[in-house]
């Protein structure tokens, strides 16, 4: 079976774009920082004390790169799920939502299990659950967008809320733990459940790393991408070349929540050990705006996904080392993403 | 106004080739202030071009052309209206959100900058009141009709002072009283002294209306500035299509003996907005016949093309195909069936941004064989090349991308592709919109090539000369149904064009009637 070669650019314009997907962030960072520096300082906040959050945030953190990568997973995860619809012309404003789903479907089977010491067969059993529910979410929104036209903008959104009402519903009552001192969070995971790093390395990084590139053949190598891509494109010309458009509608946001909801999986497993109502706040619509910028690219989906995560850990001790409000993380955040998107598109247009 | 024996406008010799078509070639003719003149020719005779040339668009590779015995050089358009020469395009160029004053408006060379509302306003009712051209100046353009949206480009064309007046078919979107109240402002504006051109295929309108003819064939003038008075029916017809039309003057290899490849059954379908878009439509489709299905677009023709290439399903009736039995529409249609398609907006229908000609073709080709594993890309653009070569096509490379090549690219790629894998009907809609004298005349060939095969040829067409010339039998459709089917010697323009009339008339009908609703 011979497939489709979609991609038309040489190698010396894809070896740009490479170059370009690291450098754009950096410079990008460096520039936010800067903007963050002037906002912070208008706060009332010393230089003192802001070089020693950022020592004790990154330079003086041994464990920098691993919280980054852990933290990335649920991001890159919530990317890849919109990058995937958006490529047969969807959007999914969902993946926050879908998130959450696959987190709880995740530790329900995962506690379900107790200690029954079923090592790796029961990682992947969760793992799988929290893919089905989470995929399961996102084909429902398809569902309503091809039999009732609802449109899956404001279905996916909707449904966040859904999702998390669904989570605090079962952390307040029927989950909660008895043994948490009246915190509403699950009973914690069973060590064998759980995934650790190996060389220094998060196992759950390693999977989502592989999957992206799962993911990158499927859209770029396969049939099915071909044509999520012609459906994405022009509707009415993949239907007159016999391509059923709801089909793939359907199939891309299943692929899509199935993604994000692993996400959740990996993230309870990995990172969290239990479920707990803070878990994802808001993970999923850092990765919509990073999936957003990428465009429709996969790396620079994973990429500034990364970016996110490392900013969020690097910020972490702002609050305590330069007295900055907890929020302050979001506010560097979201001047790094507004520095990427007005870099990325002035090169974009210089290129 | 100039002495009366110079001509307004006088054409010397003037040439214009594009590429290897010599569009225009060596042609003269002449018209005097008070004349009205018509410009005859079949669709791609060169008439469009002449225009171009007399209005700036084009310049002529050689030739001269002088205004009120003065030679000139037309460069641009601005020049032609500085010279007085004022151009009624065939296709309108108004905006529909403005209004029509903010449309003359903004046409107006010597528009300020800052709008003067109730100035032009007054310079558009004096105008409107001179000629007797009724137009509200406040309507918005969207809301007039196409009778209107023409008077408003007369309008425009008047008020710059045009002397020298040219009109690009400007009948064949009216109604018949709006044919009427058109051609009374043309004599108006004659007996005040007006040069004007009219140009047209229809010889009902040059008896009508013009006082000298001309004839254009293939790009020649084959009759110079003949009174029309002096001049027979048959005389005109025999100068414009060369030979005396007539339905046997090509062999047929239509089969009536065969079992029909496709055949429609009292179809009825319903446009989304409620209107009807085919109301009891039964027809069948025959091996080796070419089935001309006549009458202005908008009529049934989208939806009876996508029924017959199997897009869409109607809301009743029944669709036979030869040897498969009855089916209902899906994904690709009827492709995987023998049954191909050139649609009537490809660019929307059939172009997908950013893929090349190949990967195209190989989307195409997966619905002509669904069972086929995977999209066979490489191949594709390899045997597109081939399928145009043997089609007699000139298409762009295959790693070109289609969404950016010219219409009349994406036109010719489209057209080897359905031309070359119809096995046993291809349904053609408008195939030679847009495309050049040449490119038309190859066209025109390989779809009738394909009898040869005994696939049969549906051909949708605006452009009667086109039908008359490719058809075996001609379907009218009017208002969604079939308003007559014609064949052999019945096969007249004035038989069709009386069909269509009925048409006119009737749809003129229920525009007055939700007027009065």
């Amino acid at each position: 079976m011979k497939q489709g070669q979609v991609s038309t650019l040489n190698d010396k314009k894809r070896h740009t774009r490479i170059v370009a997907s690291v450098v754009i962030p950096l410079i990008s960072i460096c520039i936010a920082l800067g903007c963050f520096v002037a906002f912070a300082l208008a706060q009332g906040t010393s230089l003192e004390g802001l070089y020693a959050a950022l020592y004790y945030g990154v330079l003086a953190n041994p464990n920098f790169l691993t919280q980054t990568m852990t933290r990335s997973v649920p991001l890159i995860c919530a990317a890849l799920a919109v990058i995937v619809p958006a490529r047969s012309g969807l959007v999914n404003v969902g993946g926050e939502g879908q998130l959450i789903i696959g987190a709880v479907a995740g530790t329900g089977v995962a506690v379900s299990m107790g200690d029954a010491g079923v090592g790796i067969i029961g990682i992947i059993i969760v793992l799988l659950s929290g893919a089905l529910a989470g995929g399961a979410w996102g084909y429902l929104c398809a569902v309503l967008k091809t039999a009732f036209h609802a449109p899956e903008t404001v279905s996916t959104l909707l449904a966040n809320f859904i999702a998390a009402d669904i989570m605090l519903y079962l952390l307040y009552s029927p989950w909660k733990d008895p043994d948490g001192s009246g915190q509403p969070q699950s009973k914690p995971i069973a060590a064998d459940l759980r995934i650790t790093t190996v060389a220094g390395l998060p196992i759950a990084f390693i999977i989502v790393i592989v999957i992206a590139m799962a993911v990158w053949a499927l859209l770029n190598k396969s049939r099915w991408g071909f044509a999520a891509r012609v459906v994405g494109s022009n509707p009415v010309a993949a239907f007159r070349g016999g391509l059923s458009v709801s089909r793939y509608a359907h199939s891309a946001m299943l692929l899509g929540g199935a993604l994000a909801g692993l996400g959740g999986a990996l993230n309870v497993l990995g990172a969290e050990g239990q479920l707990r109502p803070g878990l994802t706040t808001t993970f999923g619509f850092i990765a919509f705006l990073a999936a957003f910028i990428a465009g429709t690219s996969i790396w620079k989906g994973v990429m500034y996904s990364i970016v996110a995560a490392a900013v969020l850990v690097g910020s972490n001790p702002l609050q305590l080392r330069a007295g900055l409000d907890g929020n302050a993380s979001y506010v560097l955040l979201g001047v790094t993403c507004l520095a990427i998107v007005v870099i990325s598109r002035k090169t974009g247009r210089a290129s | 106004m100039g002495n009366s024996d110079v001509p307004a406008l006088d054409v010397k010799g003037l040439s214009i080739s594009f590429g290897t078509i010599r569009a225009n070639d060596d042609v003269n003719f002449h018209v005097k202030h008070g004349e009205i003149h018509a410009l005859l020719g079949e669709n791609g005779a060169g008439k469009s071009t002449l225009v171009k040339m007399l209005y700036g668009v084009y310049h002529p590779d050689s030739g001269r052309i002088s205004v009120d015995g003065n030679t000139v050089d037309i460069s641009s358009p601005s020049v032609a209206r500085q010279l007085g020469i004022g151009l009624v395009f065939q296709d309108m160029r108004l905006i529909p959100a403005l209004k029509v004053w903010e449309n003359i408006a903004l046409f107006l060379p010597d528009t300020p900058a800052l709008l003067e509302k109730e100035q032009i306003v007054t310079r558009i009712s004096e105008i409107s009141a001179r000629w007797k051209l009724e137009v509200d100046p406040m309507a918005t353009v969207d809301d007039l009709s196409i009778g209107e949206w023409q008077r408003v480009e007369l309008l425009k064309v008047l008020l710059q002072g045009a002397k020298i007046l040219i009109l690009d078919e400007p009948t064949s979107v009216l109604t018949p009283d709006e044919v009427e109240s058109l051609f009374a402002v043309i004599r108006r504006l004659q007996q005040a002294g007006t040069a004007i051109i009219i140009i047209t295929h229809k010889m009902r309108e040059v008896r009508e209306i013009a006082d000298n003819v001309t004839v254009l064939r293939k790009g020649k003038v084959v009759m110079d500035d003949v009174p029309v008075s002096s001049i027979s029916d048959e005389e005109l017809i025999e100068a414009m299509v060369g030979h005396s039309v007539s339905s046997e003057h090509r062999d047929s290899r239509a089969n009536y003996q065969a079992r029909p490849i496709l055949e429609l059954a009292k179809i009825n379908v319903q446009r989304p907005d409620g209107t009807i878009g085919l109301a009891d439509v039964s027809l069948r489709v025959y091996p080796g016949e070419v089935l001309g299905i006549a009458g202005i677009s908008g009529n049934g023709q989208e939806e009876l093309a996508d029924v017959l290439s199997g897009y869409a399903r109607p809301e009743s009736g029944d669709i036979v195909l030869a040897d498969k039995g009855e089916s209902g529409a899906d994904a690709g249609g009827f492709a995987s069936k023998g049954i191909t398609c050139i649609p009537s907006d490809p660019i929307r229908q059939m172009v997908v941004p950013g893929l090349d000609i190949a990967s195209h073709v190989a989307l195409w080709e997966h619905a002509t064989n669904p069972h086929a594993r995977g999209y066979d890309v490489s191949g594709a653009g390899k045997r597109i090349q081939k399928h145009a070569a043997e089609v007699g096509l000139r298409i762009p490379p295959s790693n070109r991308i289609l969404s950016q090549l010219s219409g009349g690219n994406i036109q010719r790629v489209i057209l080897s592709f359905a031309i070359a894998l119809a096995e046993k009907c291809i349904i053609a809609s408008y195939p030679t919109r847009g495309l050049d004298v040449g490119t038309t005349a190859d066209t025109r060939r390989a779809l009738l090539a394909v009898r040869e095969r005994g696939c049969a040829v549906v051909l949708i067409s605006e452009d009667i000369d086109e039908i008359l010339e490719m058809s075996d039998r001609v379907i009218v459709l009017g208002n969604g149904r079939i308003r007559g089917c014609l064949s052999g010697s019945e096969m007249t323009r004035s038989s069709i064009g009386r069909l269509m009339a009925e048409e006119e008339t009737e749809q003129h009908e229920a525009r007055a009637g939700e007027h009065v609703e």
